[in-house]
């Protein structure tokens, strides 16, 4: 078999798997499609994603749909002020061995699973949360002496309520970045929320089924880093990028008004991934600039900083993304 | 997600060039459109800035205004044209084209990138690039370039419409601005001496009392105008020859043409008459110009006819009659001879004509054309004399005719009175070649005149090169001419005559001299002093009166005289003895008098028309008549 046959092959598995994915979460998922794909995209990126949605939206259920969809292990963190980080990545017990002397013993904490959520990540204290972090960056947990590597694959949902901002730990830039997408729960269409009452007032069990394997998920994850992207499209990502720094020469107004500080590098590794995803989730086999386009507000959103003007006048950072990619023209010398 | 697995491999290029060749239109028109887009965004502002050129130019148009808009019109234009071109020409993206086809068929960037990863060599391809390729030949079946990008019409087209709508109707517009413009300059009269003024002046009068043509009269009226406003120095160099040159073609300048018409009518007259014995006589006198013999002779004719004694015999009549009748239709004849040979030439013409343009003809016509325009030219001057001639004879060739007829009639009835006929006719065509006589008379104090306008004409020309200088020589020498002494007024020396000669200087170029022995050098100022008379320049000083006395002083004894005797009238005649005093003398006395006394009048005379005669005869040249005229002028006697 050739290597474009088995290319090919690849591809026709891959959206086979998915089709099969996207139909079992829509079992139970009622609408919120534009979630599903960023969260599956943030999976198959091999990161972590940022929801950030009012309570009651289905995020818990998404998360744990989409486990049982892809027969990972999931677990979930409800974070609060007094949660610790030994809460999150575990702690050392004092147990006895098997030859009956007293053993210090690792207990994992949540963490240790494939699909974590993080629900209302800004509650927790700092600490708390730099420790989580510190597992979703590196992937592996450090207690003690001993380092325990996190199974692939790995993804954190962490979610967070944008309206309660009393006593809560806003998470600092930095850590901000290590999200690849920070994805908005939208409210449910009217549409959406008949189904939704059809499918939770009434006897009828919602129960997905896994249709995938540990495996399909590496095998996918492997298959999106070979998607290829052209010069130009390379291009207009690294320029989309550019333009959200208020000193960049090809930058917009907006921009340079009210953004303080533009999105880092990992916002342009995390366009040009989400636009790979989005080429084979459109079933091509290359990324475009729509595909770029259509990944830069997930992708950049909570990596612009805002200045004091822009968060005095409520400027939210997608309709500084939206004058970037209407204003920056795709064909320029 | 469709992609055909067999592609051959022409095919693939084949869709592959499909794909260039469509992203390259597509480019092309992109451009275009950002050319267009740049050039109009300029565009108001190069209309903006021509307008304050143009308003400078309408205030102050004249002080090289007009240049200055065109240079800002270039530069606007330049700024437009530079801009667009920079705009449409300059570096573009890489796959600009293919990006715009993209969009516009929705394709998902599936053009562009399969002409991406096509640059890329196929052994560095990845499967996914290969793939891509075959996915957009097979998914995208017809590329629209023209459609893809369409190139717009810039949204300023109305504000560049508008500013230059204004822009014409600020040239369109005209300033009226209140300038104070600089005096115009004093025409410089025209100076001439006050002795040619009187000379002519006087031929002014001269005309006058001769002029008999109400034109000539006009004429004459306004040369002696001219001459006026001359002699007041009211009129300017440029002025005067105006005014000359409005007389002179109000004088006609076709008076010699009709003199030459008239004459060749004549001859011809003659020429009939001349071939019958007894009009011979008058025939001669036509023929020589001598009009006023030919009336006496067609005088002497109809006394001839009228005589009851010896009258004419009947063969006499019937050739007079011939004669006459050949006489008055000669005029007629000629013209419609000339008028057959012109009609004949035009056809001829006409025929060379068709001949030239017709290439299948053989050898050139044109020098038969030449031959022929030059033969038509000339006849169309005879065409005209004749015609001229015929009316200026009209009245004379009604009469000849007339003659003809009534003998005719009256030697077909055999009339006794046929004789008498003809002598009334005869009589009244005498009238005629009177009244041509007198138009002839006319003619030539119109040419008079004329002669007199260019002999102005000439003169002042020659003032006009001299300047004041010039003309205080000749009022110096017109001074001595009248036989006045030179110099201002004042109670000096009566001056002494020199021995030096007056240098008149005639002709161009003042080259040569015509020396007058005289009393320039060495006399003195020679006006007499306040309370004394006027001395006649002979140098005599006396106080003495000039009339008889009213009385007596008492040393004087007895009555006066008593004149009662009778008286009776005697005239005396002197005798020329030849002694008298010799030209030579007489001119030499002028030199040192002037130019006055009967004798010199007398000399001055005989010798002008000694000089007009071989004028006449001689081949002179019409330059240098001009100087012995103006040369005569000069010495002519003065009052």
């Amino acid at each position: 078999m050739s290597d474009i046959e088995q290319a090919k092959e690849d591809i026709a598995r891959f959206q086979q798997k998915l089709g099969a994915v996207r139909e079992e979460i829509g079992k139970v998922i009622v609408g919120q499609r534009a979630l599903v794909d960023g969260v599956l995209t943030c999976l198959l990126a091999g990161s972590h994603a940022l929801l950030e949605g009012v309570p009651g939206l289905g995020k818990t259920m998404l998360v744990r749909t989409l486990a049982q969809t892809l027969g990972l292990d999931f677990s979930r963190i409800q974070f609060t002020p007094d949660l610790m980080p030994a809460d999150v990545i575990g702690t050392l017990v004092l147990d006895e061995g098997a030859q009956g002397g007293k053993v210090f013993e690792f207990r994992k904490g949540p963490v240790f699973a494939n699909l974590v959520l993080a629900d209302e990540i800004n509650r927790a204290t700092p600490k708390t949360q730099s420790a989580l972090l510190e597992a979703m960056q590196e992937q592996r947990v450090t207690v003690g002496r001993t380092t325990h590597q996190l199974d692939a694959p790995y993804c954190v949902l962490a979610t967070q309520n944008p309206l309660e901002m009393e006593g809560t730990y806003p998470l600092p830039e930095a850590q901000l970045d290590r999200f690849f997408y920070k994805l908005e729960v939208k409210f449910p269409s009217r549409e959406d929320l008949h189904g939704i009452l059809d499918r939770t007032t009434t006897g009828t069990q919602l129960e997905a089924h896994g249709v995938a394997s540990r495996a399909d998920i590496l095998s996918m994850q492997a298959l999106v880093r070979r998607v290829p992207v052209a010069r130009h499209v390379q291009d207009y990502a690294i320029r989309v990028l550019q333009a959200t720094h208020p000193d960049a020469e090809e930058t917009t107004g907006l921009v340079k008004r009210y953004v303080r500080t533009g999105a880092s590098p990992r916002g342009v590794q995390a366009m040009l991934l989400g636009a790979k995803i989005g080429a084979l989730f459109a079933g091509r086999f290359a990324a475009s600039i729509d595909d770029v386009k259509a990944a830069a507000p997930p992708a950049l959103r909570h990596r612009l900083l805002m200045s004091f003007e822009g968060e005095a006048e409520g400027i939210r950072p997608d309709a500084i993304i939206a004058e970037i990619l209407t204003t920056l023209v795709p064909a320029k010398a | 997600m469709s992609v055909e697995s067999a592609d051959p491999r022409d095919r693939l290029e084949r869709g592959l060039a499909r794909f260039e060749r469509s992203a390259r239109r597509a480019e092309r028109r992109r451009k275009l459109g950002s050319g267009l887009a740049a050039a109009a965004r300029v565009a108001p502002v190069a209309l903006a800035l021509l307008a304050p050129p143009l308003a400078y130019a309408k205030l102050h148009a004249g002080h090289g205004a007009e240049r200055f808009v065109f240079v800002a019109a270039v530069l606007a234009a330049a700024l437009v044209l530079g801009r667009g071109l920079w705009a449409g020409l300059g570096r573009s993206a890489p796959l600009a084209g293919a990006i715009e086809l993209d969009r516009f068929h929705e394709t998902g960037g599936r053009i562009a990138n399969a002409l991406a990863f096509a640059r890329i060599p196929p052994a560095e391809r990845s499967p996914l690039m290969s793939l891509a390729i075959e996915d957009a030949l097979a998914t995208v079946a017809r590329l629209e370039p023209s459609r893809a990008v369409l190139v717009p019409v810039p949204r300023e087209t109305p504000l560049v419409a508008l500013l230059v709508a204004g822009l014409v109707a600020l040239s369109l517009v005209e300033v009226r601005t209140l300038r104070t413009l600089p005096p115009p300059p004093a025409p410089k009269p025209l100076l001439m001496s006050a002795d040619d003024v009187a000379f002519f002046r006087d031929q002014g009068d001269a005309l006058a009392r001769t002029a008999n043509d109400p034109t000539e009269q006009a004429a004459v009226a306004r040369y002696n105008r001219l001459i006026e406003d001359i002699a007041n120095h009211r009129v300017d160099e440029h002025e005067v020859f105006r005014r000359l040159a409005d007389i002179e073609t109000d004088l006609g300048e076709h008076v010699e043409s009709d003199r030459e018409a008239l004459e060749d009518g004549l001859q011809g007259v003659a020429r009939e008459l001349e071939k019958n014995p007894l009009t011979r006589k008058a025939a001669e006198a036509l023929s020589e110009k001598r009009l006023e013999d030919a009336e006496k002779a067609l005088r002497e004719l109809a006394e001839k006819l009228k005589n009851k004694k010896a009258p004419p015999t009947q063969a006499e009549l019937e050739r007079l009659r011939g004669a006459l009748k050949q006489a008055s239709a000669q005029s007629h004849e000629r013209l419609e001879a000339v008028e057959q040979r012109r009609k004949e030439l035009a056809e001829e013409r006409e025929s060379l004509l068709k001949k030239k343009s017709d290439p299948a003809a053989k050898g050139d016509p044109g020098q038969k054309l030449e031959e022929n325009k030059r033969q038509l030219e000339h006849l169309e001057r005879q065409s005209s004399r004749a015609q001229k001639s015929a009316e200026q004879l009209s009245e004379l060739d009604k009469e000849l005719a007339k003659a003809a007829d009534d003998l005719e009639n009256a030697l077909h009835e055999r009339q006794k009175s046929a004789g008498e006929q003809a002598a009334e006719d005869m009589n009244q065509s005498a009238e005629d070649v009177h009244n041509l006589a007198q138009k002839q008379l006319d003619d030539a104090q119109k040419r008079e005149l004329l002669q007199r306008l260019k002999e102005l004409r000439e003169v002042m020309r020659q003032q006009g090169q001299g300047g004041e200088q010039r003309k205080q020589r000749m009022e110096r020498f017109g001074q001595q001419a009248r036989g006045e002494r030179p110099g201002g007024s004042g109670d000096g020396e009566q001056g002494k005559p020199g021995s030096g000669s007056l240098d008149v200087r005639l002709g161009p170029n003042r080259g040569s001299g015509i020396p007058i022995p005289g009393t320039q050098s060495g006399s003195q100022a020679a006006t007499p002093a306040p309370g004394q008379k006027e001395s006649d320049g002979g140098g005599d000083r006396s106080e003495a009166g000039r009339g008889y006395g009213n009385g007596h002083d008492a040393t004087l004894a007895g009555d006066r005289s008593h004149l009662a005797g009778q008286t009776h009238d005697v005239s005396a005649a002197g005798i020329d003895s030849g002694e008298g005093t010799a030209s030579a003398e007489v001119i030499y006395g002028a030199a040192q008098r002037g130019f006055v006394g009967k004798g010199y009048e007398q000399v001055f005379t005989e010798y002008q028309s000694v000089a007009e005669r071989v004028l006449d005869k001689d081949e002179i040249p019409p330059g240098y008549r001009f100087y012995v005229r103006r040369y005569f002028q000069l010495i002519r006697p003065r009052e």
